[in-house]
């Protein structure tokens, strides 16, 4: 998998492709440690290239979120396709992780 | 002969390394058999397709000896409903059934339980030297919401 990033200032907007699965996982928390360590705790994860996520990416969600959190900052999410949504609902994440509908949406108090 | 209806009782199967490179494979053989049945709800294809990669994603990731592991996924299409199994070679091992879905906290944990949400019936048995998996989701009982 592959990912975009672009850093805003305020915030980064991180858009990976393909599938958030096992392979995906591990090198995209490594990035969120990373950006989060340099300060920049802001992050938005653009989901609308991703077509298929399993509790691997989910994991690496919630890891972020914990390390931005920590840092003062947060993690959101958006523009989640039907797979993803569907998952984050069966596996009660969408309490913590709220979809956005889009970065727009996400970025709409920072 | 291409484009026509997949004859009734056609199995698509996969043969090869549990390793992760190959969980696309997996992918492809349940999109081979979901273009053949243009007749499956997309949404019983893709909750299906999130169970069994869950069940992949354990042989690859704790099948011992890693990366020589072998298996063969089959997927067969019915009429109410969608069925695979796996078999690989990896060691005996007792998958912890029916477990809770872990906190919101939690960073693992989830994979087994997704995929029992997932699944109207999953049966694990260890057969001779092979792990058999049989997992099944009956077609169009989707909640409307």
């Amino acid at each position: 998998m592959s990912f975009e990033e672009v850093d805003q200032g305020t915030h980064v907007v991180l858009a990976p492709e393909g599938k958030f699965n096992l392979v995906a996982a591990p090198p995209f928390k490594a990035r969120i440690d990373d950006l989060v360590a340099a300060g920049k705790s802001r992050l938005v994860v653009d989901l609308h290239a991703i077509d298929f996520i399993d509790s691997s990416g989910l994991g690496a969600l919630i890891g972020g979120l914990k390390s931005a959190r920590q840092q003062g900052g947060d993690l959101r999410i958006a523009a989640a396709g039907p797979q993803v949504k569907a998952v984050l609902k069966l596996t009660n994440l969408d309490r913590i992780l709220s979809p956005y509908e889009s970065v727009e949406e996400a970025l709409h108090d920072w | 002969m291409t484009g026509d209806v997949a004859p009734e009782g056609k199995e698509y199967t996969l043969e090869g390394f549990a390793v992760p490179d190959q969980l696309d494979a997996v992918h492809d053989l349940l999109g081979q058999a979901a273009g053949e049945h243009p007749e499956l709800d997309p949404m019983d294809v893709m909750l299906f397709e999130t169970a069994i990669i869950e069940i992949a994603n354990n042989v690859v990731e704790y099948g011992k000896p890693e990366g020589t592991v072998r298996w063969k996924f089959t997927i067969r299409v019915h009429d109410d409903e969608i069925e695979a199994e796996l078999d690989d070679t990896g060691q005996s091992f007792t998958p912890e059934r029916g477990k809770d879905m872990p906190g919101e906290d939690a960073e693992g944990g989830r994979g087994l339980p997704l995929a029992e949400a997932l699944l109207d019936q999953i049966d694990f048995e260890r057969l001779g030297d092979t792990n058999h998996w049989r997992m099944v989701r009956r077609l169009g009982q989707i909640p409307q919401s």
